[in-house]
């Protein structure tokens, strides 16, 4: 087992690491160090969480408001705005 | 981070194809149904976008154990429908990186012995090694594909899945948005 193999690995997991937890709203706002595996662990799974919500909700949303809607007309305003930002 | 726009561009392309494809707009479809195939359109939109990876192919999975699904996906998929739909194959890499992992979250008990006296400290470690366990079964399950993963694995699909949630809901906010301006105009 070469160890270092191993080092690269752990520089790998660190930045991962690092990357995730500014990812998540909570930890992102610590000033001090990191985050116990624990704390990372319950507060991606809760981010995932409210996605997932926020995905639900939106449909909901969308739902209603595409009864209504004429999409052909629709979609060419959104994909123009969207290629503005 | 965050997603090229060119992700979310071609995630609302698909999306909105999604929805042409499944007629959101006629007026013979149920609330619910309505839901459902907006619901659908975005997950498999976001799958176009991200292409192959172990989380895509494994939400493909699971959107396909529905036989009334599998239209709506290889429209919104198109070529790349056959290639999500491969079994996810297990990386060699598992057991060394499952390692590696626990080291860095400072999980594994350096010592393999543990006197009287260094029972407290062992005990807490135990459980703080036991609540992280039960943690990662959590997210194996939120993660789709998750129950495949260990490790490194486990957290970069991990983070790799959230991005995308995020941009999903990015792209369906503004498309909301928008509609509602829309329909004002009218």
């Amino acid at each position: 087992m070469s160890s270092r193999r191993s080092r690269v690995s752990e520089e790998e997991i660190n930045r991962l690491v690092s990357k995730l937890q500014s990812l998540l709203p909570e930890t992102r706002q610590r000033g001090a160090g990191r985050a116990s595996a624990a704390k990372l662990l319950k507060e991606t799974c809760n981010y995932i969480r409210s996605l997932n919500r926020d995905v639900d909700d939106l449909s909901d949303r969308l739902s209603a408001i595409m009864a209504t809607m004429d999409s052909s007309s629709a979609e060419a305003e959104m994909v123009r705005s969207l290629l503005r930002s | 981070m965050q997603v090229p726009n060119s992700f979310k561009l071609a995630l609302l392309k698909q999306m909105l194809l999604g929805f042409q494809l499944s007629a959101v707009s006629s007026n013979s479809m149920s609330f619910h149904e309505r839901k459902n195939a907006i619901k659908l359109s975005a997950d498999a939109a976001m799958v176009f976008a991200r292409g192959s990876t172990r989380w895509t192919r494994g939400l493909v999975a699971s959107l396909s154990k529905n036989r009334n699904n599998e239209d709506l996906l290889r429209g919104i998929l198109g070529k790349k429908y056959e290639r999500l739909s491969l079994p996810c194959c297990n990386s060699w890499k598992i057991p060394r990186s499952r390692k590696i992992l626990k080291r860095c979250l400072g999980l594994c008990s350096r010592r393999k012995k543990a006197t009287g006296t260094q029972h407290d400290v062992k005990s807490s470690s135990t459980l703080a090694r036991r609540l992280v366990k039960k943690r990662i079964q959590v997210l194996k399950k939120l993660l789709p594909g998750g129950d495949s993963m260990e490790g490194f694995s486990l957290l970069d699909q991990t983070l790799d899945y959230a991005v995308s949630l995020k941009a999903q809901v990015d792209v369906m906010r503004r498309l909301l948005k928008i509609s509602k301006a829309s329909n004002l105009n009218k």
